[in-house]
């Protein structure tokens, strides 16, 4: 398994932020309905899903007020309408759309010193080796 | 998919130095080989896991789990405190066993579930904890996995 990300110097804070709140969404989202991690989480863990979920939600919504006002504002264009707010980019192909990301915007090792997009779909890109 | 096949003598650890939940979490983090960056992003997104409720099960064992885009498939690892953690598990006795679950958000073959589902069972087998800990190498660690979560 590679390391997702290979660069040396730090990586863009709004990106940072972006990736846990990803993180936060998928937990949260997974806690939905009587299918996916909900069960499991009950089961073997004892976890109250509509608590977990509430607690959640204001994490969420705390690391949102956290965005920059112009990568809040992309964001928004997108939370309401994805699963995936940042998306991997894996051998030069996004995973939000799969389509091919422009090597100029993907191929520089300091990439995540940035906060970018897909072009094609919007979503924030991760690049992963 | 086999538990065996999902871990390699390099994701196991059997005499973890931390003293701490927080420092086990990273310890066992960095069994994944990850960046630095991976590394705190994971960090934050398991204790965020960890403050829904301990993933202490009990008898000794934790299984600390999320989905992070941090890793592009389902990565495993095993760590084992002969001493025990207070890891605020379910039945407040210190946790000796870990068995750190992470998955990518997107995950093609879906196994994130099943697998956390499998090594939760197979911890509870009422002798596992007692097997662990008489577990003197990795590879034993493996061919037990082989033997009793096939």
């Amino acid at each position: 398994m590679t390391p997702a990300s290979s660069s040396s110097r730090e990586m863009h804070p709004q990106l940072m932020l972006l990736l846990e709140l990803q993180d936060l969404r998928a937990q949260h989202r997974e806690l939905e309905g009587d299918e996916g991690a909900a069960p499991v989480e009950a089961e073997h863990f004892n976890i109250d899903r509509d608590e977990a979920r509430t607690t959640l939600g204001k994490k969420i919504e705390e690391l949102e007020d956290r965005l920059s006002p112009s990568i809040r504002s992309r964001y928004n264009r997108i939370a309401p309408n994805r699963e995936r707010v940042v998306v991997p980019v894996i051998n030069g192909v996004c995973y939000g759309c799969f389509v091919s990301i422009a090597t100029a915007t993907v191929g520089d090792q300091d990439v995540h010193q940035l906060v970018q997009s897909c072009e094609n779909c919007g979503s924030f890109i991760y690049v992963a080796s | 998919m086999k538990l065996r096949e999902l871990f390699t003598s390099d994701s196991v650890e059997l005499d973890l130095s931390a003293e701490s939940k927080d420092d086990i979490l990273k310890e066992l983090i960095q069994l994944l080989g990850l960046d630095d960056k991976s590394d705190a992003i994971l960090f934050k997104t398991l204790k965020r896991r960890e403050n829904l409720g301990s993933t202490g099960i009990g008898k000794g064992i934790a299984i600390p789990h999320c989905r992070s885009l941090v890793v592009n498939k389902l990565r495993l690892a095993y760590g084992r405190k002969p001493e025990g953690v207070d890891f605020q598990a379910i039945d407040e006795e210190p946790v000796h066993n870990f068995f750190l679950i992470v998955a990518p958000p997107l995950e093609v073959s879906n196994q994130y579930l099943p697998v956390l589902g499998k090594i939760a069972q197979f911890a509870k087998d009422p002798d596992i904890p007692e097997v662990l800990s008489g577990i003197e190498t990795a590879e034993e660690f493996l061919t037990l996995l082989e033997e009793r979560a096939p």
